[in-house]
């Protein structure tokens, strides 16, 4: 074995790997840090979060009483429902569209074809708040404002989840497709019963990050919801801070709440969203 | 093959698409069009619209107020974007490191949590860390002997402190970019490199770099249309404060919109915005192109 490294050259990187696992833990723990302050100080009376010196930890682990005040001061539990819904019909929507456009880009030619594509990638380009002065406008000429179908109209589909499912379907064996369309099977049906199956996990990608990003969404909703019942859960959040003086017990808790059903999608599905990462990331 | 079956097959390959055809045309592209005209023209009190020529543009781009919003986005872009991509690619490094895919994974989903978290919380959160009497921050530095700092109250630091919590968000996403890159480099090739006696640092620099060319350039790309883009944050802390020193191009056209109902001037910042990321995504990418061949 002529190849092996001279013993030094074995040591150092090893060594170095301490180092290097020391930094990336630490640097882990920075970026944590944020998360776990604010579960701490939703746990914290006022005058616990004002004590000098400071406290890391609660002195009463159970005390939930920024929690019952958040849901008694604003109807937080609404807001909840609100992106929930808004969120779950954002994905399913933008997966069904998703997929019946990926499917037409990838395994069909057509005049056009490049042109709808490209210009669909385009949309990328333009930042959602050079439309949304005339978004607005249509929504209020057709009554939409402070409605659900209001809220969702510009969420309903995404350029990612085109892009996402023509990435997946494309590899999915044209033989496949042909070998169905022998059989005499419609174009729908082939869709259905041999396109879809095979791009299962595309589809999970595109149904949770969709759910995420909707959730996690200010601006829009900001723009068009006025009445408190129909808030979503970061405009509720938001509601916290207007105020002279910020409760951080109360601001902490209500993020919380926004956050825990978002991070429970995000660990259950994070194999998933890393695959999104990593197609639209490799392959951009 | 019949041709009655190729038209049959476009035809097909059209009705698929049309929906998210149809759809993007009429949320995107119809507005932006429309955006285009708005800027030309002024909302009179009633409610009718006049057509005032360039008129808006020349108000808009000769307004000081606008001027300092375009700095402010810019050196949030120029202290955030740089920093988030080497920190990135930094840690994906790091973590390629790690012997032991198990820890490298747990690690890695560390950073990526903040993904997860909406900027609305984030920013609130980072808020409460920055507060200049009880903000863990101010006690951390009181440990240390510096005297208390006012992050997000003071001209000078609350653009920074505002591009931390930017680093922060966005940390998570670039690396798992960056980490997927390095994995898929074959491992031979650093094998033939260490063989020829290259070191770590002539590696990374000629092996590790230039195959993450593309990923860099995207990266990059992204975070640039992010932060000219950033809004939830600035909203939800210093709503432009103090004095305009956190104001940036899209806090400014949400205000003249929808709280000043001026929509023929959002229109032309709403155009100014598209105009200048086009401009500027597409010199990044040309750049970037040529330049990083190492």
């Amino acid at each position: 074995m002529a190849a092996l490294p001279a013993p030094g050259r074995v040591l150092k990187p090893a060594r170095l790997g301490w180092l290097t696992a020391a930094l990336v833990a630490a640097g882990a723990l920075c970026v944590v840090f944020p998360l776990f302050w604010m579960a701490v100080t939703s746990l914290k009376t006022v005058p616990e979060i004002q004590r000098l010196p400071l406290h890391v930890f609660p002195a009463r682990w159970s005390n939930l009483d920024n929690y019952r005040e958040v849901f008694q001061r604003q109807p937080f539990g609404r807001f909840l429902l609100n992106s929930a819904l808004v969120a779950s019909v954002a994905a399913l929507s933008s997966a069904v569209v998703s997929s019946l456009a990926g499917y037409g880009f990838a395994k069909f030619r057509f005049p056009g074809h490049a042109v709808l594509f490209f210009g669909i990638i385009g949309i990328l380009m333009v930042p959602f708040q050079s439309v949304v002065v005339p978004l607005y406008l249509w929504i209020n000429r057709l009554g939409l404002l402070d409605t659900y179908p209001g809220i969702l109209a510009p969420d309903l589909v995404s350029v990612f989840g085109v892009f996402l499912m023509r990435q997946a379907i494309e590899v999915v064996p044209s033989d496949y497709v042909d070998a169905a369309r022998i059989d005499g099977a419609g174009e729908l049906g082939i869709f259905c019963r041999v396109i879809l199956p095979a791009v299962k996990p595309a589809i999970a990608t595109l149904v949770i990050v969709k759910f995420m990003w909707t959730w996690n969404e200010l601006f829009w909703p900001l723009v068009v919801v006025n009445s408190p019942t129909m808030k979503v859960v970061t405009l509720g959040l938001v509601s916290f801070t207007n105020m002279y003086f910020i409760e951080y017990n109360l601001v902490t808790a209500a993020a919380v709440v926004s956050v825990l059903p978002i991070l429970a999608v995000f660990l259950a599905g994070q194999k998933w969203i890393v695959r999104g990462v990593v197609m639209s990331g490799l392959k951009g | 093959m019949p041709p009655a079956y190729l038209k049959r097959q476009r035809r097909a390959g059209l009705l698929f698409v049309l929906p998210a055809v149809i759809y993007f045309g009429g949320v995107f592209l119809v507005p932006l069009l429309e955006s285009v005209i708005g800027s030309f023209y002024r909302t009179v009190p009633g409610g009718a619209t006049q057509f005032v020529g360039t008129r808006l543009y020349v108000k808009v781009l000769t307004d000081p107020t606008f001027w300092q919003a375009v700095g402010n986005t810019v050196s949030l872009l120029v202290m955030s974007v740089p920093v988030t991509v080497v920190l990135a690619l930094a840690v994906a490094l790091g973590l390629h490191r790690l012997r032991s895919l198990k820890a490298r994974s747990a690690w890695a989903a560390m950073y990526f949590l903040p993904f997860s978290v909406s900027l609305v919380a984030a920013a609130l959160v980072w808020q409460w860390i920055y507060d200049p009497v009880y903000g863990v921050l101010n006690h951390a530095l009181a440990a240390l002997g510096v005297p208390p700092l006012k992050w997000l109250q003071s001209l000078d630091l609350v653009r920074p402190s505002l591009a931390l919590v930017n680093v922060w968000a966005r940390l998570g996403f670039d690396t798992m970019i960056f980490l997927a890159a390095l994995q898929a480099i074959p491992a031979e090739y650093y094998e033939a490199a260490a063989i020829d006696g290259a070191g770590a640092w002539r590696a990374l620099r000629r092996i590790t770099l230039p195959l993450l060319n593309p990923q860099i350039v995207m990266v990059a790309i992204l975070e640039l249309i992010f932060n000219f883009k950033v809004f939830d944050t600035v909203y939800a802390t210093t709503q432009g404060g103090p004095a305009g020193a956190s104001q940036t191009v899209i806090m400014l056209l949400y205000d003249t919109a929808f709280k000043y109902f001026r929509l023929g001037d959002a229109s032309v910042m709403a155009v100014f915005v598209f105009g200048s990321l086009l401009l500027v995504t597409l010199l990044q990418w040309r750049l970037f192109r040529r330049q990083v061949e190492y």
